[in-house]
């Protein structure tokens, strides 16, 4: 018998195949096809979630935007909704692969995967969003943060999986900055990330939030930058010191891509160009 | 399992498995060779298609994903355009060429090929959105296309020509 394929018509159906051996989900694909290929993952079942409408919904809740686990990149970025209120997102996910990957990849998978690069966990890490975990027990909810376990783990248990994730509507005032450095434009897997949200009202910094990518085994929040820098005037001396501080908060690898020294260098010029920049306004 | 789905205004139905990617049912099912593998992980475009009206990779999709689906590929551009809409093939026929094919031959837009029919299909998908695109819009709906012989300078010119020839005919 090779590997089987369902396409799965609802969640009960889904959660009723989730528990079987070798049992994985399949969406895009734009991940998980290319591990089957190289024989990285060889799952025996796949459930095809793609379809499933209520997987595919972008609403709002209240003060929340809940987008579930199957809707496309391509999707987020043509939704009036998350133009508006989420503009951090759609900086990030217009850089995102290209326009063939952004129409088959999911905001589901791209933190399903849990890769320290993965590009969409950065404004979803700044926007203190939850991630909804669905599972035969019922639903829990967990910050972000706390879903990124390490390189490729997350916190889904056997038998559960993402359904979608909730943000918090925030403040208008945040302005979206995003930085990825890597080889290419288009296509690439970041060397190092850094995105932010910031307020500023002349040179004093009314809220800062910061999150990097690939200079830590999960994206995180450099909270002790933050912690610096909040309410504080932009000055010369203050961006030395979060410069420092971001250096200090990253614990990057060297791999094929980068060395970690350039790493945590290039994470902290990151952070400094950004404060800098709020002086060339 | 059993598969039906349209490609190039064709209905087929087809035998296929989970281990088949849509590219592989394309080329050697239906023996619609004009789309190209090219590194098969999504990273090159050459296996470009159109599923349900959106680029996409053929080397990413699993062919039971698109049971039911709408396939447009390469070969289903000219006829598409023209009066022949339900030919048996799903393939091209006779010199017709699409008006953005035409372009890539008159701006010499192709070198050794290989890359030319995802570049077609990504450059389709944008016009069908985007009749007028400026630089910007052609290179950010190209950027998962590589072409190693051409530097794209010729190809990006086929765009904007393919644009005005489209408009022109409208």
């Amino acid at each position: 018998m090779g590997r089987q394929y369902l396409k799965v018509n609802s969640i009960g159906e889904l959660l009723e195949n989730l528990g079987k051996p070798g049992a994985m989900i399949l969406c895009g694909g734009t991940d998980l096809v290319v591990k089957m290929r190289s024989g990285l993952l060889s799952p025996e079942l796949l459930l095809d979630i793609s379809d499933l409408p209520e997987l595919r919904e972008i609403k709002k809740n209240g003060s929340k935007i809940e987008i579930g686990t199957a809707v496309t990149q391509s999707e987020l970025l043509a939704s009036e909704i998350v133009r508006e209120r989420l503009p951090l997102l759609i900086t990030v996910l217009s850089q995102l692969g290209c326009v063939q990957i952004r129409n088959r990849g999911t905001l589901g998978g791209n933190l399903v995967n849990a890769s320290p690069a993965a590009d969409s966990a950065i404004p979803l890490l700044l926007y203190d969003a939850e991630v909804i975990l669905t599972g035969s027990q019922g639903e829990r909810r967990l910050a972000v943060k706390d879903f990124f376990r390490g390189p490729g783990k997350n916190a889904l248990s056997n038998g559960e999986f993402l359904r979608a994730v909730s943000i918090p509507l925030p403040n208008p005032k945040l302005y979206p900055f995003f930085h990825k450095i890597g080889r290419r434009k288009a296509l690439t897997i970041a060397i190092a990330s850094l995105g932010a949200l910031l307020h500023v009202e002349g040179d004093l910094i009314q809220e800062v939030r910061l999150a990097a990518g690939s200079v830590a085994p999960t994206p995180i929040r450099l909270r002790r930058v933050e912690e610096r820098a909040n309410g504080k005037r932009v000055t010369a001396s203050l961006i030395e010191e979060a410069r420092k501080l971001a250096q200090q908060s990253v614990s990057p690898i060297a791999d094929i891509r980068a060395s970690a020294d350039y790493r945590r260098t290039v994470i902290a010029d990151l952070v400094a160009h950004l404060f800098e920049g709020v002086l060339h306004v | 399992m059993r598969i039906q789905f349209i490609v190039n205004g064709r209905q087929v139905e087809r035998e296929t498995n989970a281990e088949t990617r849509l590219l592989d049912l394309l080329r050697e099912d239906l023996h619609l060779t004009g789309t190209k593998e090219g590194c098969g992980e999504g990273e090159c475009g050459a296996c470009t298609v159109l599923l349900d009206g959106r680029a996409v990779n053929s080397c990413l999709v699993l062919a039971p994903q698109v049971d039911g689906k709408e396939v447009l590929t390469i070969e289903g551009l000219a006829p598409l355009s023209k009066s022949h809409p339900h030919h048996s093939t799903g393939r091209a026929k006779g010199d017709e060429l699409h008006p953005i094919q035409r372009a890539f031959v008159e701006k010499g837009a192709v070198q050794c090929g290989f890359c030319t029919p995802g570049f077609i299909m990504s450059t389709y998908a944008l016009l069908e959105e985007n009749p007028s695109p400026n630089d910007e819009e052609i290179l950010s709906a190209l950027e998962g296309n590589l072409c190693r012989c051409t530097g794209y300078t010729k190809i990006i010119e086929a765009v904007r020509y393919a644009a005005k020839l489209m408009r022109e005919e409208r």
